[in-house]
């Protein structure tokens, strides 16, 4: 198997990164704290010399007014600005270097917002960006405070500002006092006027101004990329909200015609079965799975076949050693599983054939159960009722989970809708001659039950959910086992859509509502779902924005109600259900990213084979396991 | 030959290229941006 591809995942994380560091920053730059005044060196002036220190801006309404009237009254002064109003009126901050007056930094989103030094890192950007520079002058040293804040009286501000004779006077240019007050101040006789150091705007390098660039352009536009988000979100949680809903609806409606059918049930039909068994290393589960089939209650003959697909383990030793009556084993070199099917198919002598996997189980009316809805000869094909064995540890109860509030609450919506997309491989069954009308098991892709399901709805057949037929699987028991599994069913049922896309253009139910479910609920929510995960996180931990939070709570409620609902329909105990909220940490996210591995390998072409699950042979302790052969 | 499989190898070339490429732009983007503002903090 060639490697996967795997550089795509520092991308995506980057990409996260970088997307939630956007909109942070846009959060960040909204929050104006209380201004405060950081004890500074003195700085020591001759008599009768003023260094005029105007804070609080550039404003783009009385900077302007400001720099008009000192260049009419020839002072130079000194800019204390503020990093996001630099961001704000870069033209206004330009202005203030043009006319030949000190740039200094006073914070990045109030006056003296320097203190966290990462502040005045993004203050000092917001000047690359804007005029190039950084500069050394950050913070006012001790200043004479003109009052301007407090009193609005002329006279009183020009009394305080000249209290000492000289000094550097802290005034604001961010009101329209400040160019009176300078104009007063101008006026005073014997006075000079001076800017608060020498120092010059020291030239920003070319990472600089980029790295000012990328802040600028987050303060600005990060309010649109939220929007982008909240829609992506909005679309996700619009989504997540019609499935519950459809699951619930349709689930309830498929349950109600289930009873009535079962007030006045059809004839109970018993014809001969050819059981075919795929198996390539299945030495640990294979015994318990012939021993179970074999000790089928179906009225009519049963034939078992097990086609060892070339296994290295033993796996049609330990079959052939049970010696059980009617048990054929079949032998080929490796070929996959599709190709051990289609042996399994030649060799069937009969006309239904119930098709499962090597590490299942079924319970004595199985079969039974399986093969009733081929009473309506237009069915084709039939899905019994996977369930998960081995439900020890979290990993065991979430996946028991899925396949009770997902996979088989969704067949149920799908049976409404007659268009079931698989007929899972752990258990199923068809009509002979609806795997003759599609040509048998393709092996164009790695979920060779979906290809198979959705070819046989294409040609005509009807596929049928059975609740009834229970069969119990071995789940993977790790986590890389796990994902190594659902990426192999997400690949292979991206490749079976893209094989049968032609649907959508048919009139059957597989185009007009099988692949586009498939597409909307397979595809597009996990693809937006980890979105609203994200911005659960941001909304909680940077934004102060608890909505998120609280959209989430509730749509974790649904769902969990919806599972609850889903074990009730399925006859299963609610005890499990205490895990599914964990369920929203580590798995889910595990899930979306097979479907976003699964995505990439297609769009590069990868070859993957069928991989297998590593058996722990756990699965004979299953309800249907224990079953002995009288 | 399975769905999607690229049989001849130059979407897979092509694709991999974007994938260094995007890679490489978003790693630079963020090691020139976060290094500039560590280096200032």
């Amino acid at each position: 198997m060639k490697r996967p591809p795997r550089l795509h995942w520092v991308s995506i994380l980057l990409g996260l990164l970088v997307l939630i560091s956007v909109v942070s920053f846009h959060a960040h730059t909204a929050i104006r704290p209380e201004p405060v005044q950081h004890a500074r060196e003195h700085r020591e002036l001759p008599e009768r010399t003023l260094a005029l220190a105007f804070h609080g801006g550039p404003d783009p309404k009385w900077t302007p007014r400001l720099l008009t009237a000192l260049r009419e009254i020839n002072v130079k002064a000194t800019f204390f600005v503020i990093g996001t109003q630099v961001t704000r009126n870069p033209e206004v901050t330009r202005r203030i270097a043009d006319e030949g007056h000190q740039i200094a930094i006073d914070g990045f989103r109030a006056e003296g917002d320097h203190g966290d030094a990462l502040n005045l890192a993004f203050a000092q950007a917001a000047l690359a960006d804007a005029l190039g520079v950084h500069t050394r002058l950050v913070g006012a040293p001790v200043e004479v405070d003109s009052g301007d804040r407090d009193h609005q009286d002329i006279g009183t501000l020009v009394r305080m500002s000249l209290q000492h004779g000289r000094g550097v006077v802290r005034l604001h240019d961010d009101g329209s006092i400040g160019a009176d007050i300078a104009r007063e101040l101008a006026r005073a006789p014997g006075y000079r006027f001076v800017t608060v150091t020498d120092d010059r705007p020291v030239e920003a390098t070319a990472t600089q101004r980029f790295t000012g660039a990328v802040t600028t352009w987050s303060q600005r536009n990060g309010g649109i990329v939220l929007m982008l988000l909240g829609t992506a979100i909005a679309i996700a949680a619009l989504l997540g909200l019609l499935r519950t809903l459809m699951q619930l609806g349709l689930a309830h409606t498929d349950r109600r015609l289930r009873r009535e059918a079962a007030q006045s049930p059809p004839p109970w039909i018993t014809p001969p079965v050819s059981v075919i068994i795929p198996a390539y290393n299945e030495a640990l589960n294979i015994a318990a799975t012939v021993r179970s089939i074999a000790a089928n209650n179906h009225c009519a003959d049963v034939e078992v076949i097990v086609v060892d697909d070339g296994s290295t383990d033993g796996t049609g030793d330990r079959a052939e050693e049970l010696g059980l009556p009617g048990v054929t084993v079949l032998r080929q070199a490796n070929q996959g599983k599709p190709a051990a099917l289609n042996t399994g198919i030649r060799k069937a002598k009969h006309d239904v054939l119930v098709l499962l996997d090597g590490d299942t189980i079924f319970e004595p009316d199985t079969i039974g159960e399986l093969v009733q809805p081929f009473a309506d000869e237009q069915v084709g094909a039939v899905s019994g009722n996977a369930k998960v064995g081995n439900r020890t540890g979290l990993l065991g109860r979430w996946q028991h989970l899925e396949y009770c509030a997902g996979s088989n609450l969704d067949r149920q919506i799908l049976h409404a809708l007659r268009c079931i997309p698989t007929v899972p491989g752990a258990v199923g069954a068809f009509r002979k001659s609806a795997l003759t009308d599609v040509g048998g098991i393709s092996d164009h892709t790695l979920a060779e039950d979906t290809d198979l399901t959705m070819a046989v709805t294409r040609a005509g057949w009807r596929v049928a959910y059975r609740q009834q037929a229970k069969a119990w699987t071995e789940a993977p028991s790790t986590v890389p086992g796990l994902f190594r599994q659902r990426y192999r069913w997400s690949y292979g049922t991206f490749q079976s859509m893209w094989k049968h896309r032609g649907a959508l253009l048919e009139n059957g139910p597989m185009g007009r509502f099988g692949l586009i479910y498939l597409l909307a609920f397979h595809l597009l929510l996990p693809l937006l779902a980890p979105l609203m995960d994200l911005y659960v996180v941001y909304g909680f931990l940077v934004a102060d924005a608890p909505l998120g939070f609280v959209v989430w709570t509730v749509f974790l409620l649904l769902q969990t109600a919806s599972a609850g609902y889903a074990l009730r329909l399925d006859g299963e105990s609610l005890k499990p259900l205490w895990a599914y909220p964990l369920q929203q940490i580590v798995y889910r996210q595990l899930m979306y990213a097979v479907v976003i591995q699964s995505l990439i390998t297609a769009l590069h072409g990868t070859q993957l084979r069928w991989m297998k699950v590593r058996r722990t042979g756990l699965l004979a302790d299953a309800p249907g396991g224990t079953v002995h052969v009288t | 030959m399975q769905v999607f499989v690229d049989a001849v190898g130059s979407r897979r070339v092509v694709a991999r290229l974007v994938s260094l490429t995007v890679a490489s732009g978003l790693i630079g983007f963020a090691a020139v941006v976060g290094g500039t503002l560590l280096e200032v903090w």
